[in-house]
């Protein structure tokens, strides 16, 4: 692409072709303004775009295998480790890192932060997608993925926790939806839509809220259901909810910081001005949030094991896998977070971010598949599970790339006067 | 319904007749030489019970089996705090008072209707024998597996799987997944 | 009927809004009392001191079930060289423990203990599970989607999967033989099979007693305890043992509380964000955004 651009080819952001009054077609969008020819030599240079094919390649034929000769076939059919890494990945990691939706919806939208516009559409998007397939990973793992609205129209479980979960993820999704439905009504020239739906943005959002503290925490709380499965570190019957939206904020703002952080290195052209100017600024306006929630998450972690008399646990093997998780995961990000803020060093707010992320990842894998049963033995996941995993993941990767490429959410759309007559 | 009568046939507690009556009162050496026991018909062929030879092993203590209902000396203590002088009653046999129906809803709803029995916690026919027979077997050391009393029929081999039945030898892991 | 109350009053916390938060209050008095289960629920006392490993209830389970044969023959006595769990193809197994400081081993048969309130029920969200006042908990394999949360709550270990299964993977478990036997009350295929009565069939407030009983005739035999009469808030099958529980593979750590009461925490909270949420973040955007209204109508007044 940077090559593309250096040839003189100017990435779509208007309805307009440059130079000439005529109106890009969806097709012209689509293909960035470039010819079908251009654009796929484009992407055969891109050697990512080959580590992708071998991905889908195998991960795809596994995936469908899945399908065919069932769960037993790709997994380890364990009884007492039913869930596995498509649950403690795909909806236990992907989940909390998701959160950024509504953060930044709440940050922009509720408390008036204009100056957060820039991202607030990545975002968004970081949310919607990472919800969006994390219900994917959800229908490879579930036994009849045919039957997945039984639990809205058929046979309702109200009494739940999954059940909430479920409702709540759903409802999320069409929220999200309609939160990005600007970008795409301007990507798309139907003004009427964006007009329709921004109107109602305010309400949206702080429903966006609701659905997100419930369900964040929801799915810690499914974890009580297994108060002995699960080792006492990882688990606090009244606190569970609250680890877990705690930690989905931070969880949610580095996360952003992280996928704002490769758009930047990797698709600076897609960027505009306004982005790519304010990122270091924003960076830093994220980490000071993820900071707060980070020591809330580790104070109300040390709450929990002080209420719930764990002190014991930490002298163990499991206690210093905690403890380790903690450090590395909670405090060192926390550290490396302030660090960056009282000396405006963007650079590290970044490397912390990562961190945090993988911290977040750390502890809900921990939650759901290492120290689950940890009075049993450890389930090592089946390679056709770990395979799919990669492939569901690099789709999502590609997924996010094509949207990025193409709807105004790192760059803003010109408006049709100002490129109609230019 | 005709599968639950023809389950009930082959199951095994398919109780039919068994110790046949015989004279009250009876003094040791007095009972029967040999008895056969058909309860489980179904799955193994009649156990000839003999009697004779157990009243030897027991030194004609009948009350080792025959609890007090002999009217000869009782040696549980718990037994003898009611029974000590209750004498020899009318009905000797196991099946007179160890039901073959022991979890049948009218047993169930006998007992339950009835406050003033002590005795509620009696085990049925089938128990009776193998609780008997099984511990003292294993006191004296003597053969003591199922098929040591029982010679199983080919219904019975179906039952377990086992005999003709036996599944062939497979590498795969014992109970599929963990 | 208390059970009902109950359920309704969950569903009204996690639908409701204003209304159930306060009905929350309310009946939460009633709702952390222990549901002390039906009082004609059946049941089956296990008595492990009789057990000897016969596995004749495996093969009769097998039989009533129509599971699919077995690897090994049920006479075949190798099986329990390893501990083994309940699976899709066995709804029960007899396990053999070695006791220290006691010559013989003991069996344990485990199976689905059909929980007073049990969890795989409350965590279910097609609602596919049933506790039946016959006592049984069933379940309905139309209605699961497969997502085993009922696995991963049900603290013994019990609902399996039949995950081999390409179009119509079930949970698989023990259902009390209810269909074919218990509704018409008789007692299951295994409690029949078992040749020495380590299995009694009878209302479970009965069995109760005769645990209490055996327990008293025999206090140097017996553990003081029957398992099962209030863990996680009481199960249909319970146990009585002439060893520690935690030596035949019991997990004594669970505590009396139904799996529901540790659940309810997240409950509560429910309403109270579906109620406070709303009006605490419009009123954070009325005051966040004061200066910017302030500004538009000094504008337009001007």
């Amino acid at each position: 692409m940077k090559t593309l651009i250096a040839n003189g080819k100017i990435p779509v952001a208007t309805h307009y072709n440059t130079g000439k009054n005529e109106k890009l077609t969806i097709k012209d969008k689509l293909l960035l303004g470039l010819s079908l020819s251009e654009y796929l030599a484009q992407a055969f240079r891109n050697p990512l775009n080959w580590l992708f094919a071998v991905i889908f390649t195998f991960g795809g034929y596994v995936t469908v295998s899945r399908f065919f000769f069932g769960l037993g076939y790709v997994t380890h059919s364990s009884y007492d480790y039913p869930w596995g890494l498509f649950l403690g990945w795909g909806l236990f990691v992907m989940v909390p890192l998701s959160a950024s939706g509504f953060m930044l919806g709440t940050t922009v939208e509720v408390f008036g932060r204009h100056d957060f516009k820039p991202i607030e559409r990545l975002a968004l998007l970081n949310g919607l997608l990472g919800y969006l397939f994390a219900v994917i990973f959800l229908q490879v793992d579930l036994g009849q993925p045919w039957r997945l609205i039984y639990p809205m129209f058929v046979s309702l479980g109200p009494a739940a926790v999954l059940f909430l979960v479920a409702w709540h993820v759903a409802t999320y999704l069409s929220v999200q939806v309609a939160e990005l439905v600007p970008a795409f009504a301007e990507w798309a020239a139907m003004p009427k839509l964006k007009t329709a739906v921004k109107k109602t943005i305010l309400g949206l959002t702080i429903a966006g809220i609701i659905l997100s503290t419930l369900h964040q925490g929801a799915l810690g709380a499914l974890f009580t259901y297994a108060p002995g499965k699960v080792h006492p570190l990882w688990y606090s019957s009244p606190f569970q909810w609250f680890h877990f939206f705690c930690s989905s904020i931070f969880a949610g703002l580095s996360m952003l910081i992280v996928v704002s952080t490769i758009c930047k290195k990797t698709m600076a052209w897609r960027c505009d001005k306004s982005f790519l100017e304010s990122l270091d600024r924003l960076t830093l306006g994220l980490a000071k949030g993820a900071t707060l929630a980070l020591i809330t998450y580790l104070v109300i972690k040390i709450i929990a094991i002080a209420h719930d008399g764990d002190w014991g646990y930490l002298a163990s093997g499991w206690g210093q896998w905690f403890m380790l998780e903690m450090v590395a995961g909670v405090i060192l990000p926390m550290v490396l977070f302030t660090i960056s803020i009282r000396n405006n060093m963007p650079g590290l707010a970044r490397f912390a971010a990562l961190i945090a992320v993988l911290g977040i990842a750390l502890n809900r894998l921990n939650t759901a598949l290492i120290t689950f049963n940890w009075k049993l033995y450890q389930e090592i996941p089946h390679w056709r599970e770990v395979m799919i995993c990669i492939f569901i993941y690099s789709l999502y990767i590609v997924t996010y790339r094509f949207i990025l490429y193409r709807l105004p959410i790192l760059y803003s759309w010109k408006k049709d006067e100002d490129t109609a007559s230019s | 319904m005709e599968l639950i009568q023809k389950y009930l046939l082959s199951s095994l507690m398919a109780m039919l007749l068994c110790f046949s009556s015989y004279g009250t009162n009876a003094l040791a050496g007095e009972g029967p030489d040999e008895v056969e026991i058909d309860s489980l018909a179904q799955l193994y062929d009649p156990v000839y019970f003999d009697h004779a030879m157990h009243e030897e092993v027991t030194e004609s203590k009948c009350s080792v089996c025959h609890h007090h209902t002999l009217g000869t000396e009782i040696e549980n203590e718990n037994c003898m705090r009611c029974h000590a002088e209750s004498g020899a009653t009318d009905e000797i046999t196991c099946q007179g008072c160890h039901s073959s129906k022991r979890f049948d809803a009218d047993y169930l709803h006998k007992i339950d209707a009835d406050n003033t029995l002590y005795h509620r916690d009696k085990v049925g026919l089938k128990a009776a024998y193998h609780i008997r027979c099984m511990n003292c077997h294993e006191e004296m050391g003597v053969a003591n597996g199922c098929q040591d009393c029982h010679t199983r029929t080919d219904a019975g081999d179906k039952f377990f799987h086992a005999g003709s039945y036996t599944p062939p030898k497979s590498d795969k892991p014992v109970g599929g997944g963990h | 009927m208390k059970a009902m109350n109950r359920r309704k009053f969950m569903k009204g916390s996690l639908l409701g809004g204003a209304a159930a938060s306060v009905v929350a209050k309310s009946k939460s008095a009633e709702a952390s009392a222990s549901f002390g289960g039906y009082p004609e629920a059946m049941g089956v006392l296990v008595d492990l001191t009789r057990c000897v490993g016969c596995r004749s209830c495996e093969a009769a389970c097998n039989k009533e079930q129509g599971l699919p044969a077995p690897a090994q023959a049920f006479d075949d006595m190798s099986v329990l060289d390893h501990e083994r769990r309940t699976s899709e193809g066995a709804y029960t197994v007899v396990n053999r423990y070695e006791i220290p400081g006691q010559d013989h081993p003991l069996f344990r048969k485990i199976q689905c203990n059909h929980c007073n309130e049990p969890a795989c029920l409350t965590s279910c969200f097609v609602n596919a599970y049933t506790k039946t006042p016959e006592g049984a908990v069933i379940y309905d394999p139309t209605v699961c989607v497969g997502c085993r949360t009922c696995m991963v709550a049900c603290p013994f270990y019990i609902p399996a999967y039949s995950y081999s299964s390409v179009l119509n993977p079930v949970i698989k478990k023990c259902i009390f033989c209810y269909d074919t036997r218990l509704k018409f009350g008789r007692p299951p295929a295994c409690v029949e099979a078992c040749p020495r009565e380590v299995l009694t069939f009878g209302k479970r407030q009965d069995l109760i007693k005769i645990g209490h009983k055996r327990i008293q005739n025999y206090p140097d035999v017996y553990e003081d305890h029957i398992y099962g009469e209030n863990e996680v808030g009481g199960t249909s099958w319970m146990y009585l043992s002439n060893a520690p529980f935690d030596q035949v593979g019991f997990d004594t750590d669970l505590g009396n509380q139904p799996i529901l009461s540790y659940v309810k925490e997240f409950l509560t909270v429910v309403p109270m964000v579906l109620t406070i949420w709303p009006a605490l973040f419009a009123g954070f955007h009325l005051l966040a955004t004061r200066k910017d209204a302030k500004n538009k109508e000094e504008k337009t007044e001007i």
